[in-house]
């Protein structure tokens, strides 16, 4: 029986399933609207155990490699999952699972048709993202992901979400059309379009160059790296709770992962230079967003700019590792915990959004009276944000510091304790009125459970993180995506 | 109007640079389509500048703008003059992938090795495509309703030269779609042909009858992307691999996909005309 579960397990294809069940579920979405929610829901279980499936493959048999249509590279496309992949998969199913439940309390009826299919497709986008080895296919699916994005930004058809959308449509189409001209340039020069042929061919000439500060430019803008951030408070702002949500934890980090990626495998022999331009962006994307973060009156604004300041942290990072490859297990596990941490905290204002019927920080009302379970929710994602321990942030905070201050860089430390002292500063801003009574006291409207546990386990796993970063570390590592040749850390 | 001509001139580009295929989808799409979606974006923004008054921005004064616009200029130059450095440092022939194209063309069932790329060599992206298309329409319709315009006889004269053209442009359509396995034609370049019979008879007043309009006309919309994931399916459970079609069969399911692709990329490309999702959906609640 056992050999029988093993052999199913190992035969099914995973990652293929990953792709493709999302984009049937958005088409059954489509064609009967009345049974989204179901459908919706099915296919994220169906994405969850399919995740699980992936998981125990990659223990088993190390990396996974598939050329689709049997061609290979350079002639066709493969489909590639590591460490690094399987993460990201990881965290975008669980978080997307939770941000689902939510989704059906939190929005309405009319609202809910439009959300599923183009979320379904928006899954689909993020899981083939994860598992593409081939820069053009990356591509596509940055569009597929970018327009999805967008629509949903504006599902609550008020003037500021058309507004906040417009912004990001063009702020994500130019992007997209920098890293589309690069790769152009690169495939005229190296003929492939293939990562891992990339990494072998790509030598120190101007075309590498220019196409790297193309793709650098177009995902930085599409990442909300300071100074290119503009686009993003308003448009995670304006959108439904559920959708700022997704946003900030899974579509932004989807751009830094093509960036890493791309780092890791092609540029990085190639200069340091670069690196110290990602650190010094990252550490005035640190101090701008936190201060801007503090300035805030509105809920949603402080969290979308500690998106921005959180961001900082994930570029700042880009000097430390380049010396000391183990450090990039320390970024991804960051990434995690912050996608994690913030999406809870977006699912929280979404509760204290439909319970005041306002996101006024100076009005919240004894919310930790009537909810409890919001009010332990957003503080857990604070603790996590702010690098306290025990979380997942404080792990990768604290290797993150520690490795700059053994390798002397007193600027990059100095920032990033600030930035802890800022992010305390602006949770506890919020936190601190969770206890008073407001001036305007109001009645509170209920919130359904299935609106504030999603947001309590989702903080709790920002905890949780904390203590498994032992077996965490050892999936990063499957396939050894940063070059450590067998030395673990 | 400079967009359409544009558009026209690149198609002319593209002939010049021995890029048939990409100069018929240029010329459809670029110069066709997105003038005919242009010019109905301006007529609905139009009406509703007269219904609400314009948003007030934060004025600037003449002279920041003025600064700002320099930099801006200045900052592009660097940039143009950076890009134009490394594509002069670029080898003047890139071989690129095409002796690997053309040397397996046999086994891909088709003779024109842009179809061969398209729908067999790199099908998946395509697959991607299909849905990205469709996604744009649902972006659209997840907006608001289209503008509700009763059916109008537009006159005789448009009436009967619609009732000329639009079996031709269908005629055109489906000879794009089959000559695409060996000449310079395909789905996309079809399906767009296909869609300016829709915009035509769209503007010369006709409409698509209201028992049409909800799940059948979704029906027609996803037949592209459907079929394509079905094949998708099929070859992973007959060979294992994503998309791998049998040298023998690879004719005859390119053809499948194409055609179904064709029809939904047509119809998608006119409901994005026509503008928001239609009225009177049944599954409003």
């Amino acid at each position: 029986m056992a050999s029988l579960i093993n052999t199913f397990i190992n035969t099914l294809n995973w990652p293929v399933l990953l792709i493709l069940l999302p984009l049937i579920g958005a088409m059954i979405c489509f064609i009967w609207p009345r049974s989204a929610i179901l459908t919706g829901l099915i296919t994220l279980s169906a994405v969850l155990c399919c995740v699980a499936g992936l998981t125990w493959q990659l223990l088993e048999h190390g990396v996974y490699r598939h050329p689709v249509g049997g061609w290979g590279a350079p002639l066709g496309i493969d489909l590639y999952a590591d460490g690094l992949s399987l993460i990201m998969l990881l965290t975008t199913a669980l978080v997307g699972s939770a941000i689902s439940v939510y989704s059906t309390a939190y929005l309405k009826p009319q609202e809910s048709t439009r959300f599923w299919p183009v979320w379904l497709l928006l899954l689909a986008a993020l899981n083939a993202l994860f598992l593409s080895a081939d820069l053009f296919n990356l591509y596509v699916t940055l569009e597929l992901m970018g327009l999805a994005a967008v629509t949903l930004t504006a599902l609550s058809a008020t003037r500021q979400a058309y507004n906040g959308a417009m912004r990001y449509l063009l702020a994500t189409l130019l992007g997209s059309l920098c890293y589309l001209l690069a790769i152009a340039l690169l495939y005229h020069a190296y003929a492939t379009v293939d990562i891992s042929l990339l990494a072998q061919r790509v030598d120190s000439s101007p075309v590498s160059w220019a196409a790297f500060g193309l793709i650098s430019a177009g995902l930085a803008l599409k990442t909300a790296l300071f100074p290119l951030h503009f686009w993003l408070p308003p448009a995670h702002s304006s959108a439904p709770a559920p959708v700022s949500a997704l946003l900030s934890a899974l579509v932004v980090k989807a751009s830094f992962y093509i960036l890493l990626r791309v780092w890791l495998e092609i540029f990085a022999p190639l200069g340091a230079g670069a690196v110290e331009l990602f650190g010094l962006l990252g550490m005035l994307a640190v101090v701008w967003g936190s201060i801007q973060a503090l300035r805030q009156t509105r809920l949603k604004l402080l969290i979308a700019y500690s998106t921005v300041a959180q961001i900082g942290y994930l570029f700042m990072a880009f000097p430390l590792a380049s010396n000391r490859p183990q450090l990039w297990a320390a970024v991804l596990y960051l990434a995690l915990s912050h996608a994690l941490a913030k999406s809870a905290m977006f699912l929280s204002a979404g509760n204290l959004l439909k319970y005041g019927g306002h996101d006024r920080i100076s009005d919240l009302d004894r919310v930790v009276q009537r909810l409890p379970l919001t009010a332990a929710a957003f503080a857990l994602a604070g603790v996590s944000i702010m690098g306290l321990p025990p979380s997942g942030g404080f792990i990768s905070k604290w290797l993150l510091l520690e490795a700059a201050i053994t390798q002397g860089r007193w600027d990059l430390a100095l920032v990033m304790i600030f930035g802890g002292l800022l992010a305390a500063a602006y949770i506890f801003k919020v936190l601190g009125r969770t206890f008073t009574q407001a001036a305007t006291t109001h009645e509170a409207r209920a919130v359904p459970a299935s609106m504030e546990w999603p947001a309590l386990l989702l903080a709790l796993g920002a905890i949780v993180l904390g203590f498994i970063a032992i077996p965490m570390f050892g999936l990063i590592h499957i396939g050894d995506a940063f070059g450590l040749g067998g030395v673990q850390p | 109007m400079f967009f359409i001509a544009f558009g026209l001139l690149m198609a002319l580009a593209w002939v010049r640079l021995q890029a048939p295929d990409v100069a018929l989808a240029e010329a459809a799409i670029g110069a066709g389509l997105t003038g005919a979606l242009l010019l109905a974006a301006l007529s609905r923004l139009n009406s509703i500048e007269h219904t609400t008054a314009a948003p007030a921005y934060p004025q600037k004064s003449a002279r920041a703008l003025q600064l700002q616009s320099w930099l801006a200029m200045a900052l592009l130059l660097i940039l143009n003059a950076g890009l134009a450095y490394s594509i002069l440092s670029l080898p003047d022939t890139g071989a690129g992938l095409t002796p690997l194209v053309t040397m397996q063309l046999e086994h891909s069932g088709v003779k024109n090795p842009v179809t061969a790329v398209l729908l067999n060599y790199r099908g998946y992206d395509t697959l991607l495509e299909v849905f990205v298309l469709l996604l744009a329409l649902l972006s659209v319709w997840s907006m608001g309703t289209s503008q509700q315009q009763p059916e109008a006889s537009p006159g005789p004269v448009l009436d009967n030269l619609m009732r000329l053209l639009a079996p031709v442009l269908i005629l055109v359509a489906a000879y794009l779609l089959w000559v695409g396995a060996d000449a310079p034609g395909g789905a996309f370049q079809a399906g767009s042909v296909l869609a300016a019979a829709g915009v035509l008879l769209l503007l010369s007043g006709w409409r698509l009858p209201t028992r049409l309009l909800d799940r059948p006309l979704r029906i027609v919309l996803i037949a592209g992307p459907a079929v394509f994931i079905a094949t998708a399916l099929a070859t992973l459970l007959s060979s294992g691999r994503l998309l791998q079609f049998a040298p023998d069969w690879a004719g005859v399911l390119i053809l499948l996909i194409e055609t179904f692709a064709t029809l939904s990329i047509g119809v998608t490309l006119a409901a994005l005309f026509a503008g928001g999702r239609p009225h009177h959906p049944p599954d409003r609640s």
